[in-house]
């Protein structure tokens, strides 16, 4: 647990020196906080024109919930799909393009300790990010009267995808030295998990249909964001961050062999 | 302090070691030399853990590296051919994550670092970043690093390699004071005849793999020249090399200036 930490504190503290971090987290609270005001811009717009028409009865389903929250957190998704990647394409790919992971691999830790002191800095920095999205919500809590456990349940899906993604990128990191090629195949698979229920819509065989639906990500963060905190989707998360971080260590193991 | 009992690492198809045999006694500063690719990086990187043995079996310290390689790992101080420094980092910072990473007590760290700092003539760089420092001064980091945790024994990969003849006559005599000041068992490569004499009391003489020589430069000195010694051995692998090319002959002589 020490070995870990210490290369958690490492990795965060570089972070915060160099400033990848910075640019993307900026970039993505830029586009979020865009994604955000439009769709407030675009509810705010819709409820006068519903007022105005005397519709009381459509005001009681077009809720700030529904529209704004949701619909921003939907498209965070989507962002997130861009971003996180990239913050988590250093992770092993720089230690071998710099040579650094000699000092790792020859000191007396284990590949295990090295893969989760590296995955913690980046969950540490996406719960950060996961704060920040959650200011935009803050705003709606101070003007209106959004849900608390659906916004709460929204946030806390978005973080559990990200932290996925990030060990998915964790081993591709892992297994090249580029880190560029690292964070585009990253972003290439989150795609490929986002598109997986779509696609499984025209699988024919039924147990593939089944199959492609659960690998698919939208599947399982859709509920979430309405509110809907379901144990599969816990699971799904659990399982896909588990099974990469357990490839990604037996790929720094592979490292020792080459 | 050191053993190995017929060593061999072949890569795919190429060996790069055959049946390599020597022990390196406590307090011995040995010099490891031969001609480039004649397999010195990769018998230290055998000794360091960082890659693991074909055949045959190697200790340090009375840790089998097969079985306990972090028993190895923990009394060996490891400085590769490029020092393996995080370029962000300060040098103090640096130090002390090097000094966790070899379980160096917190309460201790300071001190271990301070005394590193001190051994290698950082003070003036302590708070530097590791980027902006000369090439000289990464390579004492390089040296600080391997010794932060009080290590028995040091595998330094050509510690001089690249630096100008000031430089390399600080290093020397930098290596030298590490060795003397705790009774370190040293074991340094270089392809450098006159380093050899300036630092080491042994030589083991590698080349196309093999080891031609384990003998203490005093003894050697009595047979003639040095130079005259290790051309002569080096000439003598080559020929008796069957596949060897002509062009490998003159490629492999040692070098004898500094």
């Amino acid at each position: 647990m020490r070995h870990v930490l210490a290369i958690a504190g490492r990795e965060l503290r570089s972070m915060f020196v160099t400033p990848d971090a910075y640019v993307l987290s900026g970039a993505y609270m830029l586009v979020a906080g865009f994604f955000f005001f439009v769709y407030l811009g675009v509810y705010l717009q819709e409820l006068q024109q519903i007022q105005a028409l005397g519709m009381l009865q459509m005001l009681e389903q077009f809720t700030l919930q529904d529209f704004v929250i949701q619909n921003a957190f939907s498209t965070f998704v989507l962002i997130l799909c861009l971003v996180v990647p990239l913050l988590a394409m250093r992770a092993i790919a720089a230690e071998r393009a710099t040579g650094s992971i000699e000092l790792l691999l020859t000191s007396p830790v284990t590949s295990g300790e090295i893969v989760v002191g590296k995955f913690l800095a980046i969950a540490a920095l996406l719960a950060g990010l996961g704060l920040l999205t959650g200011l935009f919500a803050l705003l709606l809590f101070l003007y209106g009267d959004p849900e608390l456990w659906q916004t709460l349940a929204g946030l806390q899906t978005l973080f559990l995808y990200s932290i996925a993604l990030a060990s998915i990128t964790c081993f591709i990191s892992a297994l090249t030295r580029s880190q560029i090629v690292a964070g585009l195949v990253g972003v290439l698979a989150g795609i490929l998990l986002m598109v997986l229920p779509a696609a499984a819509e025209s699988a024919q065989n039924a147990q593939l249909k089944e199959v492609l639906r659960w690998l698919g990500s939208t599947t399982h963060v859709e509920p979430g964001l309405k509110g809907d905190i379901r144990s599969e989707d816990l699971s799904y998360f659990a399982i896909v961050t588990v099974v990469f971080l357990s490839l990604a260590r037996a790929a720094v193991d592979s490292l020792r062999w080459r | 302090m050191i053993k190995t009992q017929g060593l061999t690492k072949r890569y795919g198809g190429l060996t790069a070691i055959q049946n390599v045999s020597f022990e390196v006694a406590k307090g011995e500063v040995v010099g490891f030399l031969g001609p480039n690719a004649a397999g010195k990086t990769t018998t230290m990187r055998i000794l360091t853990g960082y890659l693991p043995a074909s055949a045959g079996s190697a200790s340090v310290g009375g840790f089998d590296l097969a079985a306990d390689p972090r028993g190895a790992k923990r009394v060996t101080g490891y400085l590769p051919e490029m020092p393996p420094l995080y370029p962000e980092m300060r040098v103090h910072e640096y130090l002390s994550f090097v000094a966790a990473l070899h379980d160096v007590p917190r309460g201790e760290r300071r001190d271990k670092v301070a005394r590193a700092i001190a051994s290698c003539g950082l003070e003036m760089v302590g708070e530097r970043v590791l980027r902006t420092l000369s090439k000289g001064y990464r390579q004492r980091v390089g040296l600080a690093q391997a010794i932060v945790h009080d290590p028995a024994v040091l595998v330094l990969d050509e510690p001089t390699s690249g630096l100008d003849p000031i430089q390399i006559a600080e290093i020397r005599e930098l290596i030298r004071r590490l060795a003397a000041e705790e009774g370190r068992t040293v074991i340094l490569s270089t392809h450098i005849l006159a380093e050899v004499e300036a630092i080491c009391q042994r030589v083991l003489l590698i080349a196309f793999g093999r080891l031609r020589l384990d003998a203490r430069l005093d003894d050697l000195r009595q047979q003639g020249s040095l130079e005259e010694v290790f051309v002569r051995e080096v000439e003598l692998a080559a020929a008796s090399r069957p596949d060897a090319p002509a062009h490998d002959v003159a490629a492999a002589s040692v070098e004898v200036s500094t």
